[in-house]
């Protein structure tokens, strides 16, 4: 808990001395951000951010048994092929129930071919702030969080879709930190299953 | 283990903020517990409100999305379930609490909800497992026990992992060899996570069949028309959504069904995020009862005031309709799209008196349903009733197909709409010798539509064959031609004027309606039947074999086809061959009096011939 905290503090310190001085490169380096892991199917721990050196980094949120999260696997697989070298894909599991058995089951059903993780301490959950499966978190080349929230606004509610999405906050986000841009776009909190029934 | 640990951390948060939180939700109304009891433990208070009303889906096998039968399942979705039961989206149930009762109603109380809420402020507590009430058991596979047949759609429909919804209907060919009479059908339609709601029609003569590309592959669409030979209303709701029991109509109430009946299952299903094979199959349940009692569907409409300027927000389409009989309504089956928003049907009895039939301000097509009401409501002749659909056809409604919203006028697709009240009426018993009741609220209806919509083919059709019921062959012709004004190559509506001119002996004029019909569908068995019918009493004998050999072909287990194949042989002198026929005929139905009139009046002659 207390390394995360710090590490948000970080981040917002780096913003706002960037912000002041205009010395951002400086500050980034010296503002080590804070390894955030996850386990990886094999048990093993996996810092994702750290480990997309040089890509964008996108942490999906989802469990096995949220339809609404499942729906949008689809959506979800396009997304990373799209991006695929310049952004890398996370799917981040915060269930402690769901098993890397599961997991795997489930890439397998959903067509995921995506890395997973377990985040059964929420550590990844936090860095993300991610409030709901599915939810992402969108991470600059440095590792600073440039976006969080929905893929799209598909749902207005539980149970209550559009048609077709009207936006594309993903893929924008993606778009905006593969740029280059440095202003933190502006969280759009997701549809779906919350995660702190998961705690 | 590891549950026993997540409990005791919520204990210790419980005795940091308990008793302010208990205090807050201890209204005078949140129960008749013992006032000691000020914490909500799910095995008290949680586990009854979820095993009576969210258990029947919400399990293994069913359409809720996961498990809700034990504490960990509830547990792992606690906040979920407030948030939703507090927005009321779950559990699914549409119709306003006030108005006429409906039977299996799924709506939580007020204090239900805040017992929820309360649960989950509080740090989700197990409590005493003594409290614990038996979870509901659910059988498994046929609910009704084995069916008398079993029927599986011959091919799986495979939805799209993504996309928008789909709307699938699957044709059955039932393996029913004479008439029979079913008291249910149980609806399994496959993946039930998938499926909104499926419906069944019958169809008893193959509409459904004819749209299909290949046989046992189904067909798209959301609406279906399906014809039928005789009058013969449609009479039973025959419908599924997710956790409803399948429904054992009552005795004497029971469905006919003949032998090349086929069951048309429709069905909304929705894309889960992966690809998914989908082959429903049906349970039959006979009884040895037939129907003595003979509901109808009743249907209120006004597709043709449906005409929606794009950014409408209140769009009103009323219709109402004068009941010409005393009758109960057992059912109701309000129908829109996506862009409906407050549906309304009342009565209003000849005493002026006013009652709801059904009011549901926040429609939702997903979870469209027909509502059977606990008591039939009684209505006299007389009685007005009335229906009031409203649209929002701007951006604001998140449902509309259309962005940027778009005129839309009535139709079959998703993106169209529809103003549909459907009632299950049973007409009040006659005296001996009457007149069937439901022909006298057939006419009025075929009357009422034609007053909102001179141009409603359906409404002209079955008027001309409720004329033709009557006898009065003139008016069904009249109606008829009027059908044909509407869709001059409607094979149905062709074939029947035809029919009626025939009848009434105008041959010549008869023979281009049936040629019309079989233009527009060369495989129609009742209009070859009928051309060959013409063209031999036009004394054509050739081309008369000719029609009978095609519709004998189209139904080769129709005994009059295959007798009039033989008369029009024996016309034309082939004796030898046309006795065939006829001996094939009664083959199929001992008991077809043309084809036995003929055989003995050839061996009659062969008796006379000189040896």
């Amino acid at each position: 808990m207390g390394r995360v905290f710090f590490s948000l503090r970080c981040v917002w310190l780096a913003a706002m001395v960037m912000t002041l001085l205009g010395l951002a490169s400086a500050w980034t380096a010296r503002c080590q951000v804070p390894a955030a892991t996850g386990l990886g199917l094999d048990g093993h721990r996996v810092d994702p951010i750290k480990m997309s050196a040089g890509k964008v980094t996108v942490l999906v949120f989802v469990r096995t048994d949220c339809p609404v999260a499942n729906r949008y696997a689809p959506t979800i697989q396009r997304l990373s092929a799209e991006y695929a070298g310049k952004a890398a894909f996370w799917l981040v599991y915060p269930s402690k129930a769901e098993s890397a058995a599961q997991i795997r089951k489930h890439e397998r059903e959903y067509g995921y071919k995506l890395p997973a993780l377990r985040d059964p301490q929420h550590a990844l959950v936090k860095v993300a702030q991610a409030q709901v499966t599915p939810e992402v978190g969108v991470f600059d080349e440095r590792g600073k969080l440039a976006y969080h929230g929905r893929i799209d606004d598909l749902y207005v509610d539980i149970a209550k879709t559009r048609s077709a999405p009207t936006t594309h906050d993903l893929a924008d986000a993606i778009q905006a930190a593969i740029s280059g841009k440095t202003l933190t776009m502006q969280a759009k909190p997701g549809v779906g299953c919350f995660i702190s029934d998961l705690e | 283990m590891k549950r026993g640990e997540l409990i005791a951390g919520s204990l210790v948060l419980l005795a940091v903020g308990s008793a302010g939180l208990a205090a807050k939700h201890r209204s005078p109304k949140a129960g008749s517990k013992s006032p000691i009891a000020a914490t909500v433990t799910f095995d008290r208070d949680i586990a009854p409100i979820i095993y009576t009303n969210c258990a029947q889906c919400h399990h293994p096998g069913e359409a809720g999305p996961f498990p809700l039968l034990t504490y960990a399942d509830v547990r792992s979705h606690a906040r979920q379930i407030a948030y939703v039961t507090s927005k009321r989206i779950m559990p699914p149930w549409l119709p306003d609490a006030k108005g006429p009762k409906f039977k299996d109603e799924l709506r939580l109380s007020e204090e239900e909800i805040a017992t929820m809420q309360t649960w989950v402020d509080q740090g989700e507590a197990e409590g005493n497992g003594s409290d614990l009430p038996k979870a509901p058991s659910f059988t498994a596979g046929w609910q009704l026990g084995k069916p008398d047949v079993i029927v599986r759609a011959e091919k799986p429909y495979t939805l799209p992992a993504s996309g928008s919804d789909q709307y699938w209907n699957f044709v059955f060919r039932t393996p029913v060899n004479r008439t029979r009479w079913l008291k249910a059908i149980e609806i399994r339609p496959g993946e039930k996570r998938l499926v909104h709601h499926a419906n069944v029609l019958v169809d008893r003569e193959e509409s459904g069949r004819r749209l299909e590309k290949e046989p046992g592959a189904g067909f798209g669409g959301m609406e279906l028309i399906i014809e039928s030979e005789t009058f013969d209303p449609d009479s039973h709701f025959l419908f599924w959504k997710p956790g409803s029991p399948p429904y054992v109509e009552p005795d004497g109430m029971a469905l006919r069904m003949d032998k090349g009946t086929d069951l048309v299952l429709n069905t909304h299903l929705q894309p889960s995020g992966k690809a998914e094979p989908i082959q429903p199959t049906l349970g039959l349940y006979f009884t040895d009862k037939p129907a003595t009692v003979h509901p109808m569907l009743l249907q209120l409409e006004n597709d043709r005031k449906l005409d929606i300027p794009a950014g409408e927000k209140n769009f009103v389409v009323t219709d109402e309709f004068t009941l010409p009989v005393d009758a109960s309504v057992l059912a109701i089956y309000p129908h829109a799209h996506y862009l409906g928003k407050d549906l309304m049907g009342w009565a209003t009895l000849p005493n002026g008196k006013k009652e709801t039939l059904i009011h549901i301000s926040r429609w939702d097509l997903n979870w469209q349903a027909v509502y059977r009401y606990e008591q039939p409501v009684d209505l006299p002749a007389g009685t007005k009733i009335g229906m009031r659909f409203v649209y929002d056809n701007s951006e604001e409604n998140v449902r509309n197909p259309n962005r940027p919203p778009q005129r839309v006028v009535a139709g079959n697709r998703a993106a169209d709409e529809m103003a549909h009240l459907w009632l299950q009426v049973l007409p009040r018993e006659t005296s001996e010798g009457t007149a069937d009741p439901r022909l006298a609220i057939q006419e009025a209806l075929a009357v009422h539509r034609l007053q909102n919509d001179p141009d409603d083919f359906e409404a002209h059709y079955n008027f001309g064959a409720l004329l033709q019921m009557k006898g009065d062959l003139p008016g069904a012709a009249r109606q008829f031609s009027e059908a044909l004004r509407i869709h001059p190559e409607d094979p149905t509506a062709n074939n029947a004027l035809g029919a009626m001119l025939l009848a009434s002996k105008k041959v010549d004029e008869a023979i281009p309606h049936f040629s019309a019909a079989l233009k527009s569908r060369a495989d129609y068995f009742d209009a070859h039947y009928n051309l060959g019918n013409a063209l031999a009493a036009r004394g054509d004998f050739n081309g008369a074999l000719t029609e009978f050999r095609s519709a004998a072909r189209l139904n080769p287990q129709d005994a009059n086809a295959e007798a009039n194949v033989g008369s029009a042989l024996a016309e034309l002198g082939n004796v030898k061959e046309a006795r065939l026929h006829f001996e094939r005929a009664l083959q199929i139905d001992p008991k077809n009096e043309l084809a036995r009139e003929n055989l003995e009046e050839l061996n009659r002659e062969e008796q006379k011939r000189p040896q």
